[in-house]
Order: structure tokens, then sequence, then C-alpha cells
């Protein structure tokens, strides 16, 4: 079984957030060399297996919507997972509403699909889909061995979205988008979500050098016209260098870009945090 | 799911519990070839094949074509769906249209279609920009071009990064001013920004200068030295805010991939 996913997701369930899953895929089948059909196919799977944890996991209330990503030998596979009631499967239903509409649908666009109910409550929805041929991304495990939970789940909520991905061709891809995805949530002006795009790219493509482990995990809070990102773990001295990364000073993106940026220490490493915020045209 | 809105004329008057309502039609059509039959099914499952049309084609237009291809699939399902086994038809049903508007992607082009259609959106999401920037002295929201364009958030946020892609269109281009005179690179920016240059450079920095073209050191300074928005940068330089974000991108790309080499 795969240690971690590639990408994984852990965002309040609201349906503004089904977006940001669908950007990421976006990205995802971009760097895997999808086309336009097998990418439909992907997200329409996806986002109703999303749409399902939105309306259905917490009877009305709000709750963590996770959706892990691995690249495995030959498929994707996707493993969407809440800690509610989950899907509801209607028993014996004559008919197919609702959330079994969604189910309908997800059975017959992924290439296979299981229903899981892990231990700790919740519902685990894996679906594969078929890679084409030639993909070069280096899979994190073999074809049928998407996993359970990765790693420990978060539990704080609030408008806060954590993204974590392995550093590789698809943290370039990914982190940009999901990054403008939220800032346009936000409410920034193109200028500044151009601005985001540019800071996602310094994390991005600083990831395989700078970060502790084997992941780039950022943690991101939205408020009007405001982007708090965290990230981190990272080896101590890291957070400094990343604010200046491109070029020696030339284009000190991050120092440049945000408003606010501090190096916190966290346990044996620190942890780089940055506010931007749009401050023209209110 | 809605059941038939009324009987239709043929059902002799009788109002069964809707699944053996079902039944019943689905023998009268597979078995009699009973076209009223056919057609109370048609109703009773329509909002099925708008709402997978809906769901699996969101990105695609004309979405009444899809909602045809997604119909025809219904009828292929009505007449292939085996009553006896005792399955609920929708789960037929589901992946037969599914996989008729697939077909249909595949026949016609669609993911062809699709990048095109995406591009088309990126070329109006970057001039509606223009037009807001111009008429309200400050970059829009990705709210507020939805809006003005009647596209969705979702594909205002595509627009942004399939902008990035167009390295063949005419985003190089020189574009008209406000004022309708069409300006080209170098008349909006005066020979004497040289001084500006970057004074305090060091060696490896000033050779790494070397490899980028004049104009995106230009804006490269603009933006993190003069600390210009990217619209005012747009206006000076003469081109789109959404070329002045791909510029930076790229060029800053450009930066690290010879900041690692050094």
């Amino acid at each position: 079984m795969p240690e971690s996913p590639n990408v994984r997701l852990n965002l309040p369930n609201r349906p503004e957030n089904v977006l940001v899953v669908r950007q990421a895929l976006t990205g995802l089948a971009g760097v895997l060399k999808l086309d336009a059909i097998d990418t439909n196919d992907l997200n329409t799977a996806v986002t109703e297996a999303c749409n399902n944890v939105v309306m259905h996991a917490y009877g009305g209330e709000e709750g963590p919507l996770e959706v892990d990503v691995y690249v495995l030998a030959s498929a994707i596979a996707v493993v969407v997972r809440d800690h509610g009631v989950g899907l509801r499967v209607p028993a014996g239903a004559s008919e197919i509403a609702g959330a079994g509409m969604g189910l309908a649908v997800i059975g017959a666009l992924a290439g296979r699909v299981e229903f899981a109910r892990p231990a700790d409550g919740g519902t685990e929805v894996r679906m594969e889909f078929a890679l084409p041929r030639g993909v070069t991304l280096e899979p994190v495990g073999e074809d049928g061995e998407c996993g359970g939970p990765g790693g420990p789940v978060t539990t704080e909520l609030s408008s806060t979205v954590e993204v974590r991905l392995a550093p590789s061709p698809l943290a370039r891809a990914i982190l940009p988008r999901v990054l403008s995805a939220l800032a346009a949530r936000a409410h920034f002006s193109m200028d500044r979500i151009s601005d985001v795009q540019l800071v996602a790219d310094v994390l991005a493509a600083n990831a395989d050098q700078s970060f502790d482990g084997s992941h780039l995990a950022v943690g991101v809070t939205i408020a009007p016209r405001n982007l708090e990102l965290r990230i981190g773990p990272l080896q101590a001295g890291r957070g400094e260098s990343l604010m200046v990364a491109a070029a020696d000073g030339l284009a000190p993106v991050i120092d440049r870009l945000a408003d606010a940026k501090r190096v916190a220490p966290t346990g044996s490493g620190e942890t780089l945090e940055l506010r931007l915020v749009d401050q023209r045209g209110a | 799911m809605p059941t038939v809105a009324a009987n239709p004329p043929s059902t002799r008057g009788t109002t069964p519990a809707k699944a053996d309502d079902s039944r019943t039609l689905f023998r009268r059509w597979q078995r009699d070839r009973d076209a009223g039959a056919r057609e109370a099914l048609v109703r009773q499952y329509a909002p099925l094949a708008r709402g997978l049309a809906r769901r699996y084609g969101r990105s695609s237009e004309p979405f009444e074509d899809l909602v045809q291809v997604a119909s025809l699939g219904l009828l292929k399902a009505l007449d292939r769906y085996d009553v006896d086994r005792g399955h609920p038809f929708a789960s037929f049903a589901v992946p037969t249209i599914l996989g008729e508007m697939r077909r249909y992607f595949r026949d016609s082009g669609w993911a062809v279609h699709v990048p095109r259609g995406a591009q088309e959106r990126a070329l109006k999401v970057r001039d509606a920009q223009e037009r807001l920037s111009n008429e309200r002295g400050r970059a829009p929201t990705v709210n507020q071009l939805a809006e003005y364009l009647e596209f969705d958030i979702e594909e205002v946020v595509d627009a942004l990064q399939a902008i990035q892609a167009y390295d063949t269109l005419s985003l190089d281009a020189p574009r008209p001013r406000a004022d309708g005179e069409l300006v080209a690179y170098g008349d909006t920016v005066g020979h004497d920004d040289e001084r500006y240059e970057l004074v305090e450079l060091d060696a490896t920095v000033t050779a790494v200068l070397g490899h980028i073209q004049p104009r995106e050191r230009d804006i490269l300074r603009m933006r993190f030295v003069e600390d210009l928005t990217q619209t005012e940068i747009a206006e000076r330089v003469g081109i789109s805010q959404m070329q002045v974000s791909r510029l930076l991108r790229r060029t800053l790309e450009q930066l690290r991939t010879l900041a690692h080499a050094s």
C-alpha cells in the first residue's frame, strides 16, 4: 500500500470547495496527458463523490471532505472520504435519485469502484481511472493499492483548506490552480490572483529541495481579500531562503508579493506563514 | 424522480403503483410496440437524461445538443432494458446514456473542440478584463468577470490557467489603447529606462539577466522594483494584464532554471 498519496486535499464540505477539487484534478489531468474525454470522466465522477459528501455526509453540518489522489503504475486512484454518515446508498430503491444517481454515474465512469466504511466512521469511495500509456510520472504504488487514511486527519475546520503534494511535476500543475481558485473565492482581483500564482510557482518549484520529508503541505485560510498560507514543516532555515527564492535577489517573489511573512518554529523545523491581501480597489 | 405527469391516453384509466406502472409500460413498448407506452416512458425518464447531460457535459456547448444525445441514449436503454431481471431501469439507463454521450464526444471531435472553446473563453476573459479595468480603473475580480460574461466562476478560473498555455495566440500583437491608438512595445517603454537597470546586482545575476529579453526584464523590474500592479504594467507596455501574468510566470521559471544551472 502506498505510504501517502501524491495529492491530498482536506477541505470543509462546502459546495464551493468542489471547484477547488476540480481545479486540482484538471491540473493533474494535464500532467498525466489525459485527453478531454478522460478528463471529463474523471472530473464528473469525482465531482459526484464530492457532492455526496457536501450534501449528505454531515446532515447539514459542516465536516471535512478529503480527497486523496494516487498515481499508480497504470491508473489514477482517487479516494473521496468523509467522517460523517457518508454515502447513503438507497436501500432497495426502485428508482435512482439523489445520491443513488451520483453512485450510478461513478459506477459508469470509473474503471473500478469500491465503497468502504473505515473503522473510525465515515465513508470512502475509491475510484480508479486508467492512465494512458507512456505517462512518465513515477507511480507511488501498484494498481489496486490505493490506501486508507495516509496520515493524521486534520479535524480543525473553519475556512481552512489543506493541500499536501508530493514533490513532482504535479505540485507545479496543481498548487497554482488550487491557490488561484481559493484567491478567486477570496474576491481577489485578477492582478492579485496572478501574484498568488507566482507565489504558488515558487513554492511548487522549491518543493523538492526545501521541504522536510516527502511532501509539501500548504494550509490556506481565506477571508474576503485575504489569503493566509502556512507552508511547512520546513527544515530549519528554509523559510528564509524560500522568501527570497527565484534568481538571487532579482525577483524575490514571496518577499515582494506577500503583505506579511513570518517564519515560526514548529517542532524541530519551521513554518513559513504568509499573508496576501488585495488592498487595491477596495 | 418525478412520476408520470398524467396518465397517457392509452392507460385504460388505471393508476397502479409506479413500479408496476413502469413495468407495464415497458412490456407494452417492448412486446407490443405500443408507441404511447414508449412516449410515456420517455416523458417519465426525460429528467434523468437531462440531468446526466448536465452532470457530464458541463463544458459542452450547445447544451441542447447534448440533451439530444442523452435522449437518444435513453431510447436505446428503453429498447434494451430487461424488465424481468428486476434491476431498476435507472441503474441500467445511466451507463447506457453516459456511454452514448461519450461516444458522441469521441465521434464529433469534441475532445478537439473543448480546448478550442476554452481558448475562446480565455480570450473573452482577457478582453472583458481590459474593458472592466478601463471602465472602473481597477482590475476586476473573478466574480465580476463571471457576472459580466455570464460564465460560471469555474470557466473564468480555467481561463486564468488556459491563457498561460497559449504561446501561439497573437497575445504579443500590438494592442489598441483606451484612446484607440495602436501601440507596439517600445513606443511605451522609453530607452531611458535602461538607466533604471538594477544597480546593485552582482555578476551572476547580470549574467543570468543577459538571457532575458529586454521587455521581460522591464516587466520584472516594474513589478518587483517599482511595485506597479500587473494592470499598470499592462497599460505601460501595451499588452493585456493576462499576458503580463504569463510573461512574469514564464520569465521567473526561466530565471529559476538558469539559477539552478549556474
